[in-house]
C-alpha cells in the first residue's frame, strides 16, 4: 500500500520505526494501523522494530498497580461492566501456540539471535557504555532507568545467571551510573555500577572467565592527572569493589574508565598506569539527563 | 518474573481461555507494565485505564501471539505503550504534568527491581548501538521512547524545529537498524 501524502521525507522503515518508537501524532497513528492491517510488508517492518527496540523496557523500573485494577479487569472479563462485551479467543488462534511448537521456534530466534550477534562482532570498536542515570523528575524517565531483568529471552542467554544479583541494593538514588562495559559480542563484558554521590563503584563481570595467570584491572582516565590510576583488579572474584573514594566527583563523572589485561595480580607499575593490552575503555555517557 | 517459555505458556493457555493461567500472566507483568505506562501517562487513573485495556486485549488477542516473530514481554509491551501513546495524543488538553511526582512516590514504594536482574544478548547489543549514536540524539530516542514523547513535545524539549527532530529521529532509527545489523 502506498500513500501519496508521504512521499516527502517518510519511508515506510521510517514511519513503521518511529510507529513502534511512539512519536508520531495521532492521525500519522491511525494511518500506521491501517497500513498494519492491510499491509504485510509493512506489519513486518512494525514488527522487526517492536524487536529491536522492545529490549529498552527492560530498563524500566517496574511500579505496582493499585489491586483495583486486577479487580476491574476481572470484572470486564465476567462482563460485570456492560460496555465490554467478551470475546474469547479465536480457536485456530489458539492452536497456532502450541508447546511443542514454540520450542522449535524459539531455537530457530535463537540460532538468528546467534548469527546476527557474529555479525555485530565485525564491529569490533564499538564500546558500550551506555549510562542510565537513576533520577527522577518530572521530565525525567525511568525511576529505574537501568538494566533490569529481561525475562524474555532467557533461551539466548550465555551463563549469566550468577551476574546480577545484588548489583545495587540501593533503589532510587540520583547519581547513579551503569554502564555496560563490551568490546564486541564475543569479548569478556564488564557491568560498571558508579554512584557518584557517594563515590562508590561495583564491577561484575559478565559471561567471561578470567584468563588463567591473568587479571583484568580497572583504571580511571582523566585529565586531570598525567597517568591512569589504578582502581583495582577486577574479575578475579564476580564482584568486586573499585577504589573510588579519594576521587573527585566531576572527575568521577568526567572520566574515562578502562580494563587492561595484566599480569596475574595486576600491572607490576600501578602508578605509571597499565601494562598489558586495554581490553576496553569507556566513558560514562549520561543517557537520561534529568532535563533535556 | 517468570521466564519467557513459562510466558509463553500462559499465553497459549489463556488463548484457551484459562483464567488461572490469565492471573498468573497478570500477576508476573503487571509491575512491569504498569511502570511503563505510568511512566507515559503520569497519571495513576489514566495508567489504570490503559492496564484494563491492555490486558484485555492480551486476553482477546493471545492466540495472536506468535513465538516466532516476538517474546511474550516485548508483545505485551508493545500492546500497553501503544495504548498508552494513543491516550496521550489525545489527551493533550489534560495537563499531564500534574502529576509529576507520581513517578518518584511510585518508584520508591515498589520493590526493589534490581533484586534480580538479568543483562540478555539483545539488550547489551541495543546499549552498545545506542552508545554510539551522538549524545543529542541518544537522549532524543530514550525520551521518545520512555515518555512516549511526541515530536513536536520533542522540539519544545530541546528547543529545535520539528523538522530538525524528525530529521534527528530518522537518522537515529537508521543508525540504530544498521548497528545491529538486522
Amino acid at each position: 500500500m502506498t500513500d501519496d501524502t508521504e512521499a516527502e521525507t517518510e519511508t515506510p522503515e521510517v514511519l513503521a520505526a518511529e510507529y513502534v518508537l511512539g512519536t508520531l501524532a495521532s492521525n500519522e497513528r491511525e494511518r500506521a494501523r491501517t497500513m498494519i492491517e492491510n499491509d504485510p510488508a509493512f506489519a513486518q517492518l512494525v514488527r522487526a522494530w517492536e524487536l529491536r527496540l522492545g529490549q529498552l523496557h527492560a530498563m524500566v523500573a517496574p511500579i505496582e498497580p493499585p489491586p483495583e485494577t486486577w479487580a476491574r479487569i476481572q470484572a470486564r472479563l465476567d462482563g460485570t461492566d456492560p460496555s465490554t462485551a467478551m470475546l474469547l479467543p479465536h480457536p485456530d488462534h489458539a492452536a497456532r501456540v502450541v508447546a511443542e511448537g514454540n520450542v522449535v521456534q524459539l531455537r530457530r530466534r535463537v540460532d538468528r539471535w546467534r548469527q546476527a550477534t557474529a555479525a555485530l562482532a565485525a564491529i569490533a570498536a564499538a564500546l558500550i557504555a551506555f549510562v542510565a542515570t537513576s533520577v527522577v523528575g518530572p521530565d525525567m524517565l525511568p525511576g529505574g532507568l537501568r538494566p533490569k531483568p529481561v525475562e524474555i529471552v532467557r533461551t539466548v542467554e550465555k551463563p549469566v545467571e550468577k551476574i546480577v544479583e545484588k548489583v545495587v541494593e540501593r533503589t532510587v538514588n540520583p547519581g547513579r551510573f551503569v554502564a555496560v562495559l563490551q568490546q564486541d559480542a564475543a569479548s569478556p563484558a564488564f557491568i560498571l555500577t558508579i554512584d557518584v554521590a557517594t563515590r562508590t563503584a561495583s564491577v561484575r563481570r559478565v559471561a567471561a572467565a578470567p584468563q588463567a595467570g591473568k587479571s583484568y584491572q580497572l583504571w580511571l582516565v582523566s585529565d586531570q592527572f598525567p597517568k591512569p590510576r589504578s582502581l583495582g583488579l577486577v574479575g578475579t572474584n564476580e564482584f568486586s569493589q573499585p577504589a573510588l573514594a579519594s576521587y573527585d566527583p566531576a572527575v568521577i563523572r568526567g572520566a574515562t574508565y578502562a580494563v587492561s589485561l595484566e599480569p596475574e595480580g595486576g600491572a607490576p607499575d600501578p602508578d605509571n598506569g597499565p601494562s598489558g593490552q586495554v581490553v576496553f575503555s569507556a566513558k560514562l555517557v549520561e543517557a537520561v539527563p534529568s532535563s533535556p | 518474573m517468570l521466564s519467557s517459555q513459562e510466558l509463553v505458556w500462559l499465553l497459549a493457555a489463556v488463548a484457551k481461555a484459562d483464567r488461572t493461567a490469565f492471573e498468573r500472566l497478570y500477576a508476573a507483568t503487571r509491575a512491569k507494565l504498569y511502570g511503563i505506562v505510568l511512566r507515559i501517562l503520569r497519571r495513576h487513573d489514566l495508567a489504570d485505564e490503559v492496564m484494563q485495556e491492555t490486558y484485555l486485549k492480551v486476553w482477546n488477542s493471545a492466540g495472536q501471539f506468535d513465538p516466532a516473530l516476538s517474546s511474550p514481554i516485548t508483545w505485551m509491551v508493545a500492546i500497553a505503550r501503544n495504548r498508552a501513546i494513543d491516550m496521550v495524543r489525545k489527551k493533550t488538553e489534560v495537563s499531564i504534568e500534574e502529576e509529576s511526582d507520581v513517578l518518584e512516590t511510585a518508584a520508591a514504594e515498589s520493590p526493589d527491581p534490581l533484586a534480580k536482574r538479568e543483562i540478555t544478548e539483545e539488550l547489551r547489543r541495543l546499549l552498545a548501538c545506542m552508545g554510539r549514536l551522538d549524545e543529542e540524539r541518544r537522549r532524543l530516542v530514550l525520551f521518545a521512547y520512555y515518555g512516549g514523547w511526541s515530536r513536536e513535545q520533542l522540539a519544545t524539549k530541546f528547543a529545535t524545529p520539528v523538522n530538525t527532530i524528525k530529521t534527528w529521529l530518522r537518522r537515529a532509527l537508521i543508525e540504530i537498524r544498521e548497528c545491529l545489523g538486522s
